[in-house]
């Protein structure tokens, strides 16, 4: 398939120009306003439920869970079963989200496969499809494990340098898409004669 | 959304033509994606819809993004590790999924399980069932707009799984049936928890019920919104609190007995089978709020029982490898979202050569292509919300 | 003070408002909404109760990749939410906190308040059009559809205290205010309540965002300061209309020691109605676009032509 080039991402304002000590500042919001998207797929998306309802609370860490789409999103949290049917749309919703962007992997099919090791249709890890900063083990792991997978990933960003040009790195200089990913033609409508209306 | 949504940009006719208000205005219909990840569909499911305005005039689910082939898996699985795989498929009635495999597969060994762990078994299914009713009783408000229903719901939820976790180690997948019985016996004083818990949930269900039947606005989004017809319930294969919705007044726990139902859902026991005949989505989630009710009594009736029982053993002894005989059986069990069925095929072998599933879900989710085309968007969501599906439960 | 320095003062001061009280408002709303359920929110971000929660979401907001898809009308994408925004700093100027604080004492408020706040919305469908989205496209039309809904009762409940108070100016319209007020106006103040939340599309009628539905509608490809500048729109707006409520119908700055303290009233009283506006998220879900056009066209419009009529004869008939 066609690959279509993607342009290289560019920091808000804000960070772009920033003195050193500003840096600290910055990562400081980044650390506690993680607005989180949750790629809900499988039983653990019931257990990152549960992480953010009252009993365990993530909001606590400023982990806002109000973001219902990709655009908004710092974070994203994978929980459970990643299939090849769905990797394209978690790849294509990774690219959706600006930079910076962070990735849970949370349970143990969307960090290799979990149970379904060996099934045909399973994607062994989402990282095969998106970079991943944190793993979260556990089928499905507990809430209080994606909270120490969270500070895990605080006590990241707070130690980061940011820059346009390292994150321009990270891509090689060079990011691409498969067309597929990035645009895609009108979907047709259901062959089905029309029911009701 | 994510993959959908986007007006694109590549070649190609362009069929979406925006026009207000009618007469000399071109108008065209417009096709929307829902999902594979969209808020709505909790998990993966896709929908196709083909609106006109915001009123759709055809959908058609698109499933299979969840599809983990654990049916394939099974055949490679021997009867022990197939627990592990069958109670995924529908992760918020793990118990209930480990049931069907393992009541089939003692019945073609011709096991007798022993009393003790039929009535904990049963308990647990019915606790199971409340985990499961009380995450819908608080996801459907949320697709509904109302934010603070699923709060409640969860602090019910952490009570039930914390008894639940104790007596067999998991919050959701539990891998507490063997074959022939559970894995261990119940932790000593452990009922007297259950009765405690089960008293705090239903003590302080009328908090949950004030924010969701007593509301007005919620009423007024779903009473007369997606009406399932009985017909269509037959049609379909509708079962569970969705079919009993519809006035299909049908539930295995009564009409094909299993565990101890005979004789909870005998004549002046606790069981009874919750209907209503509205058949719209305030009947739906009427039903399950109601069935709340009745597995927390079927619970406290298990316990009271489980009291009188005399200590002994709550499994049998198997062989190291455990051989099905040849032969073939479908168990179907009373899952909390419908008929949940195995069909095992074997043919002597240490691992079964066939294990087909039938699925709630499955069959629940059909009945979109007759339940969207009419409503609004809106309306829409609250449809999907009201079929009460777990999305690894249709594919698998 | 010569008239440059005291215009510079004002702005200064209103942009300052403009800024601190959104966010006094999210902030409220993030922690009365999590006691409501039985949680605590924030409480890392800044040390005591996670105090800082916004000032954060603003710093991450600052260093987000801007993106601006493809397909989007660049320009018109890029200007909705200024257009969206400004409005609100506008009409806020024209709020009067107490008799002599007001950023701009028009004599006509009332209406310049009501003007400006009808712009706002031209913000939403903008982004709507302009991104290409379906989602976005839907969330825009239904905010068109809503705005019919709200805009005639909201003028019509104004329209009865201005005719009460004998003026438009807000800051007369809360001098002439008397507690009897509470009564005789009371049908006018639930119109303008529930107009202005549908106004602010908050729930219960956050149909245009609905993010269960349409994924935050005309908001859905906004990223980084675009998007924070139409949710800094949105409690905006609360803070408005708080204190529009608070200023036509509560008395603004009346109350025990209004004397040097007025303007803590009033921000009082709106501090509350805000609160109101929250509690209204928490407890309940969300109308349906056609359900709230019955509701105004049935329910509020003529419940404003009443309140409007019975002001009418009140006033002839004591004048």
């Amino acid at each position: 398939m066609a690959t279509v080039d993607l342009p290289l991402p560019r920091l808000g304002v804000g960070a772009e120009t920033a003195p050193r000590p500003i840096k600290v500042v910055l990562n400081w919001g980044r650390r506690y306003s993680l607005w989180v998207f949750n790629f809900g797929l499988a039983c653990c998306a019931i257990e990152f439920i549960a992480a953010s309802m009252a009993r365990h609370d993530f909001i606590r860490l400023g982990v806002i869970p109000f973001a219902p789409g990709p655009r908004q999103a710092d974070l994203m949290v994978v929980s459970g079963t990643v299939t090849d049917k769905m990797a394209p749309a978690v790849r294509r919703l990774y690219d959706q989200m600006p930079e910076p962007k962070y990735v849970i992997s949370f349970g143990a099919c969307s960090n290799s496969g979990g149970p379904y090791w060996d099934s045909y249709c399973v994607t062994k890890g989402v990282d095969t499809v998106v970079p991943v900063d944190v793993y979260v083990p556990g089928c499905p792991p507990r809430p209080e494990a994606l909270l120490q997978g969270i500070i895990k990933l605080q006590e990241k960003i707070a130690s980061e340098s940011l820059s346009s040009k390292g994150m321009r790195a990270k891509y090689g200089g060079h990011r691409a898409a498969t067309a597929a990913e990035v645009t895609r033609p009108l979907v047709a409508p259901p062959t089905r004669e029309v029911v009701g209306g | 959304m994510g993959q959908t949504g986007e007006v694109t940009t590549t070649d190609g006719p362009r069929e979406l033509t925006v026009g207000m208000g009618a007469g000399g205005l071109a108008t065209a219909d417009m096709v929307l994606n829902i999902g594979p990840q969209h808020p709505a569909t909790h998990g993966v499911l896709r929908l196709r819809i083909v609106v006109d305005g915001e009123r759709i005039i055809t959908a058609e689910p698109v499933v299979g993004y969840m599809h983990r082939g654990a049916e394939k898996l099974f055949e490679v699985r021997d009867y022990r590790q197939i627990i592990v795989l069958a109670n995924r498929h529908d992760w918020l009635s793990a118990f209930a999924n480990e049931l069907g495999v393992v009541l089939g597969v003692e019945q073609m060994l011709g096991l007798e399980v022993p009393e003790r762990a039929v009535w904990a078994r049963t308990l647990l299914a019915e606790l199971n069932r409340v985990l499961n009713h009380l995450m819908f009783l608080g996801s459907y408000p949320l697709e509904l707009g109302a934010i603070t229903p699923i709060f409640y719901a969860f602090r019910e939820r952490e009570e039930l799984q914390a008894v639940m976790e104790e007596a067999s180690g998991g919050r959701m997948h539990y891998m507490f049936n063997r074959v022939g019985g559970l894995k261990e016996d119940l932790p000593a004083g452990w009922l007297d928890r259950v009765t405690h818990a089960v008293r705090a949930v239903r003590g302080r269900l009328p908090d949950l019920e004030a924010l969701i039947s007593g509301n007005e606005i919620l009423e007024a989004r779903t009473r007369g919104i997606g009406l399932l017809s009985p017909e269509a319930v037959a049609a379909y294969g509708v079962s569970g609190p969705i079919a009993r919705a519809s006035g299909v007044d049908m539930d295995l726990r009564r009409d094909a007995p299993y565990l101890a139902y005979p004789e909870l859902f005998a004549p002046g026991g606790p069981g009874r089978v919750v209907t209503r005949t509205a058949g719209d989505c305030l009947a739906r989630l009427e039903v399950l709020l109601e069935q709340v009710h009745v597995s927390l009594d079927l619970a406290d009736a298990c316990v009271e029982r489980m009291r009188s029982l005399p200590q002994g053993p709550v499994n049998v002894r198997l062989p190291k490898v455990l051989k099905v005989p040849e032969g073939d059986l479908y168990t179907a069990t009373e899952n909390p979202l419908g008929f949940n069925g195995y069909y095992l095929v074997s043919r002597g072998e240490k691992t079964p050569w066939r294990l087909k599933l039938r699925s709630a879900s499955f069959n629940n989710i059909g009945v979109l292509r007759e339940l969207l085309p009419g409503a609004l968007i809106s309306d829409m969501v609250a449809i999907l919300g009201s079929t009460f599906f777990v999305v690894g439960d249709i594919d698998k | 003070m010569s008239p440059a320095v005291e215009v510079l003062v004002r702005t200064v001061a209103v942009l300052a408002a403009f800024l601190v009280l959104p966010l006094l408002v999210g902030q409220t709303e993030h922690k009365v909404m999590a006691h409501m359920q039985g949680r605590l929110g924030p409480m890392y971000a800044g040390g005591f109760h996670g105090w800082a929660q916004l000032v954060a979401d603003g710093v991450k907001f600052a260093q987000k990749e801007d993106v601006t898809p493809a397909a989007a009308d660049r320009p018109v994408f890029r200007l909705a939410p200024a257009v969206g925004l400004v409005p609100y700093l506008v009409a806020l100027a024209a709020v009067p906190l107490s008799p002599g604080l007001v950023g701009a004492d028009a004599p006509a408020s009332a209406v310049l308040v009501l003007a400006a706040t009808a712009v706002g919305i031209l913000g939403t469908l903008m982004a709507g059009w302009a991104s290409a989205n379906k989602y976005s496209l839907l969330g825009a039309m239904r905010a068109a559809a809503q705005l019919l809904s709200y805009e005639l009762p909201l003028v019509l409940a104004v329209a009865s205290v201005c005719l009460a108070a004998g003026s438009l100016s807000l800051t007369a319209i809360a001098g002439a205010w008397s507690p009897w007020w509470l009564l005789w106006q009371l049908p006018g103040a639930f119109v303008f309540l529930v107009a202005a939340v549908a106004e602010l599309q908050r729930p219960p009628f956050d149909m245009p965002v609905a993010d269960s539905e349409l994924v935050f509608g005309a908001y859905t490809e906004y990223t980084g300061l675009r998007f924070a500048f139409f949710l800094l729109a949105e409690y905006a707006g609360i803070v408005l209309m708080s204190l529009l409520f608070a200023v036509l119908y509560l008395g603004g700055w009346k109350g025990p020691l209004s004397g040097d303290l007025g303007w803590l009233w009033t921000l009082l009283k709106g501090f509350v109605v805000s609160v109101l506006v929250i509690w209204m998220r928490v407890a309940w879900p969300r109308l349906r676009e056609d359900q709230l056009q019955r509701l105004a066209w049935l329910g509020l419009v003529p419940l404003a032509l009443l309140q409007l009529a019975l002001t009418g004869v009140w006033v002839v008939a004591t004048a």
